[in-house]
């Protein structure tokens, strides 16, 4: 996580500058290793955290992660000697490296300057992006529970936030694909032409609000214009001949507490852009099948975990953790993309 | 759903620039090019996807530009204690943030500065907590 004063978020560094450099090093305790620390500032100065880096042995290729603590400061302990090579590994598009030495009972200083070319715009910046990967106030208590005795998972609920998730690996057209829309930008985003943002059930960006009966969830979502999910419960199947569609045909069964929706049906059109803002993005096919499984572990948060099953797209499945904390006193609010959609025309991408 | 998945710690995986709330911000704006114009508000917009508002800026010639500046929705501005009254036709302004890349009279904002030095829109500042 990272917060305000001086956060910068999980989007893009486009360009990574080291500001200093300081051989200069401080005691430390173990003689068979040196380590590397400094701090993380962006372009107006103010100390970065949460930003993942990491530290390669340039002889051995293994590498180590370190984050920024809230004061933008990092350090890598237990080093090797030897020479390292110092990234953003998933911030990176063109990031570039830098290598610094490791001594024997040393500490180098590596102090990095970040730009940050993304999510500048006022209301949507850095830091809002920031707050809403943060948990929120919720209450406590038990998860309701319906008539039925299943947990009830209606509520109005924040955004989804990424608790974990695995690597996806993807087939080498996919990955070609991920790197040319990085090359442009993303500035294909579909949801820059008012068209949906993701897969998954619940949205990542703008609230969620359930709608939870014996034989029906319906997610009725705030910012994106597949607005309204539907998950049947009813026992029905999924349809012989339909139609692939941008958010395909759900079906759920209950196991216990946990609701199991699987998901079928997609068009093949659908950037899975879902793990934002921890962020990345990959292409989908028509043979994407989700497995979602919800869960109210109590009054105040709603688990949802996802499995992309792809294997148009990946080499193997890979799941996604996610959390959503209960929005008390909130309601949707309107979100026409299409109003005032003047973006399009002008994402040139480079 | 195992434990001998290896899950990687949200955080560790900040990359794409998609990470936006409609468009890439990149894909639009060059971040690497801040200016800063003043002028006039002659309309606001309090639209989505994106809430925008248009200055007349005089260069020193004379001549006037109207620019036309891109803010969050207002769903997310809401949340942030603004208003489609927060800013005003007629009020004099300085705006900080970044010009589109393709040359239009298009910016994206980043600071808005009333005459009185009273700051607009000021974002999720330490001194503006945040609903979220």
């Amino acid at each position: 996580m990272f917060y305000r004063p001086g956060i910068i978020s999980f989007a893009s560094f486009g360009k990574i500058a080291i500001c200093t450099l300081l051989a200069a090093c401080f005691a430390f305790p173990q003689t068979n290793g040196g380590a590397i620390a400094g701090k993380v500032t962006d372009q107006d100065g103010a100390t970065v955290s949460g930003a993942s880096l990491q530290a390669k042995n340039l002889s051995t290729g293994t590498t180590y992660k370190a984050t920024s603590s809230a004061s933008g400061d990092y350090k890598f302990e237990g080093l090797p000697v030897g020479s390292y090579q110092i990234s953003f590994p998933a911030l990176g598009l063109g990031a570039p490296p830098q290598n610094v030495e490791v001594q024997a009972g040393q500490t180098s200083r590596l102090d990095l300057h970040a730009r940050d070319n993304s999510l500048n715009t006022l209301g949507e910046d850095r830091s809002f992006f920031a707050s809403i990967a943060a948990p929120h106030l919720t209450p406590k208590g038990p998860a309701p529970r319906t008539q039925e005795g299943r947990p009830d998972l209606s509520g109005v609920w924040w955004s989804t936030r990424i608790v974990a998730r695995e690597e996806a690996s993807m087939l080498p057209w996919a990955a070609a694909k991920v790197k040319d829309w990085a090359a442009s930008n993303f500035k294909d985003i579909p949801s820059a032409r008012c068209l949906p943002s993701g897969v998954a059930f619940l949205h990542y960006f703008g609230l969620n609000k359930l709608i939870q009966t014996p034989t029906l969830l319906l997610n009725v979502g705030e910012m994106d214009v597949a607005a309204s999910r539907q998950v049947f419960l009813d026992g029905r199947g999924h349809p012989k001949d339909m139609d692939p569609t941008w958010m395909g045909h759900s079906v759920g069964k209950w196991e216990g507490d946990t609701l199991i929706v699987d998901t079928i049906g997609f068009n093949g059109k659908s950037w899975i852009a879902d793990t934002i803002p921890a962020a990345a993005a990959f292409p989908s096919t028509e043979k994407l099948h989700l497995t979602s499984r919800f869960r109210r572990p109590d009054l105040g948060h709603l688990e949802m975990d996802v499995t992309f099953d792809d294997p148009g797209t990946f080499t193997k499945p890979w799941t996604m953790k996610t959390v959503a904390d209960l929005a008390l006193g909130e309601e949707l609010q309107e979100y026409i993309c299409t109003e005032n959609n003047q973006d399009a025309e002008h994402l040139v991408g480079k | 759903m195992k434990t001998k998945m290896s899950f990687l710690i949200a955080g560790l995986l900040l990359s794409a620039t998609a990470a936006s709330a409609h468009h890439a911000f990149n894909a639009e704006y060059d971040a690497a090019k801040s200016m800063q114009w003043v002028g006039t508000v002659t309309k606001v917009e309090w639209t989505n996807p994106h809430a925008r508002f248009y200055i007349d800026v005089k260069d020193a010639n004379g001549s006037v530009t109207n620019w036309n500046f891109e803010l969050g929705s207002p769903l997310v501005l809401r949340r942030q204690g603004w208003t489609r009254d927060s800013l005003k036709e007629g009020d004099q302004i300085t705006v900080e943030g970044y010009p589109a890349k393709d040359g239009a009279k298009l910016a994206s904002a980043k600071k808005i500065t009333l005459a009185d030095g009273r700051t607009v829109f000021g974002g999720l500042s330490s001194d503006t907590k945040p609903n979220y």
